[in-house]
């Protein structure tokens, strides 16, 4: 079993001494005002992923609400050393929002395995990673994002908030699937440059790419 | 990077895939694929998790929205409805499942009632009518009576992996479901000295025909080993208790994965893993 969550500096906290666990542990258990103090810690960032995912209200608020439920019932799974509690929850929360889209697609739109209604419900446990910028506020991060090139920061968001897959926006955007990979991995990387203080880099150039 | 082959896909393939594994946009047949292949492969694979490092920031760039305020409460009150619905059912049905406080010191970490999650205990997966007729009225049918038996062979399951666990040279593996709604859970028991092997699985789909679940020990490093079949019927419930040995030297940290085999003797696993858990 890898331990991919250790392979990132500074992204494992000592164990104790963190709020988050203390109450994951509590829902784990079953208490329920741990779920409520878990609830106003993260409501807004978790109405707020769901809104910009699902674009209605309605919807969204189905999504924060399943998210909770999953984390309710799902807490003793958690497992601490792959990532905070934090980007456990708002994981779960992203998966349940990318799931609702996905459902709401014309048929024809989703994917081949998708359309065997057998489990329309289930739900990939996400796979969560340790954050290489856990302290950074949202406006730097937004900065960040802002500083990489247009095209794949297009490509990493029509994915990661779209829900598209990387077939998929090779379809939308006519581009050949081997420019989406590249795009998404270049973007990635530089986005992960900047957020570590170390400049945009060099390593945008876009091959002319095969598949 | 190596051209080893885990889940059938090599090494260099899902360091190609990393990115879009980790933005959750490959196809899902292949995320399934990376996923198994990360889970059986030794290599650290450092690429999924440099590149995953900064999905969380995605999370985290989204501008804020306050919900409405009923949010709030309407989250609570599925919670509490999730507890309620089933937690006097359970109890009523099986108070040794209830009563965590019988469990030995070493496998109370894992409380029965985390593992096996009482909010959505096995008679959950029953019909109500049927798990108040067995447990009120008693089995009177040919039906209800399997059920009843597969029941209990599944609550004696749960016993032979819980006191197998109390041996020092025992691992034990909490298995759960990749999906999160998942009602599939268990538990395993693989014995390091004596050769045995304790397993009990819930919320599993009947089996029919020749269908078979396997039972598989990933062991570090290592190609997936059969450990044994079973066949599941209408409670959901398997079991295995038997006899196996773990290759030696390689038992901690290995999985123990379930997956639905099309017939048994299977030599190689079917994906998807139904569910799975590192033997500790």
């Amino acid at each position: 079993m890898n331990e991919l969550g250790a392979a990132v500096p500074g992204a494992s906290k000592p164990d104790g001494d963190d709020p988050d666990r203390d109450l994951l542990a509590r829902v784990a258990n079953g208490e329920l005002d741990a779920l409520e103090g878990l609830y106003e810690r993260y409501r807004t960032m978790a109405y707020s992923i769901a809104l910009r995912i699902t674009a209605e209200q309605t919807l969204a608020e189905d999504v924060v609400q399943e998210a909770f439920l999953g984390a309710w019932r799902n807490a003793a799974r958690y497992v601490a050393g792959r990532g905070s509690v934090k980007t456990w929850l708002l994981s779960i929360v992203h998966h349940r929002a990318i799931d609702a889209i996905r459902r709401r697609r014309p048929t024809s739109e989703l994917p081949e395995t998708d359309t065997s209604s057998a489990q329309p419900e289930a739900l990939t446990l996400p796979d969560i990673w340790a954050a290489v910028a856990e302290g950074l506020d949202r406006v730097a991060i937004a900065d960040a994002l802002a500083a990489i090139s247009s095209v794949q920061r297009e490509a990493i968001e029509l994915a990661y908030f779209g829900g598209l897959t990387q077939v998929e926006i090779s379809d939308r955007l006519g581009l050949p699937l081997g420019t989406v990979k590249s795009r998404m991995r270049l973007g990635l990387l530089a986005l992960r440059r900047v957020l570590t203080g170390a400049g945009v880099g060099a390593e945008e150039d876009e091959p002319v790419t095969s598949q | 990077m190596t051209d080893r082959v885990f889940a059938g896909l090599r090494c260099r393939d899902a360091a190609d895939l990393a990115a879009g594994f980790v933005l959750g946009a490959l196809e899902p047949a292949e995320m399934d694929t990376v996923r198994a292949h990360l889970a059986a492969c030794p290599e650290p694979h450092q690429e999924f998790a440099e590149l995953g490092s900064v999905v969380p920031a995605l999370l985290a760039s989204v501008p804020p929205v306050e919900p409405r305020a009923a949010l709030r409460d309407r989250v609570l009150a599925a919670a509490r409805e999730d507890t309620v619905r089933v937690m006097p059912l359970a109890r009523a049905a099986s108070p040794a499942i209830a009563e965590p406080s019988r469990i030995e010191e070493r496998t109370r970490r894992w409380s029965l009632e985390r593992v096996f999650g009482l909010r959505q205990p096995v008679w959950a997966t029953l019909g109500v009518a049927a798990v108040v007729a067995i447990v009120v009225l008693g089995a009177s049918n040919l039906q209800l009576r399997s059920e009843r038996d597969q029941l209990a062979a599944y609550e004696h399951a749960v016993a032979l992996v819980t006191n197998a666990a109390t041996d020092p040279a025992t691992q034990l593996a909490v298995l759960a479901a990749p999906a999160i709604d998942s009602p599939t859970a268990g538990l395993a028991a693989v014995s390091t000295s004596g050769g045995s092997i304790q397993l009990a699985v819930r919320g599993l789909a009947p089996t029919t025909g020749s269908q078979v679940y396997e039972a598989w020990y990933i062991p570090t490093g290592g190609a997936p080993l059969p450990i044994d079949g079973f066949r599941v019927g209408s409670t959901g419930t398997g079991t295995i208790s038997g006899s196996w040995s773990a290759p030696a030297g390689t038992v901690a940290g290995g999985i123990v994965a379930i997956t639905l085999e099309p017939a048994a003797g299977a030599t190689a696993p079917t994906l998807p893993i139904l569910a799975s858990g590192t033997a500790s």
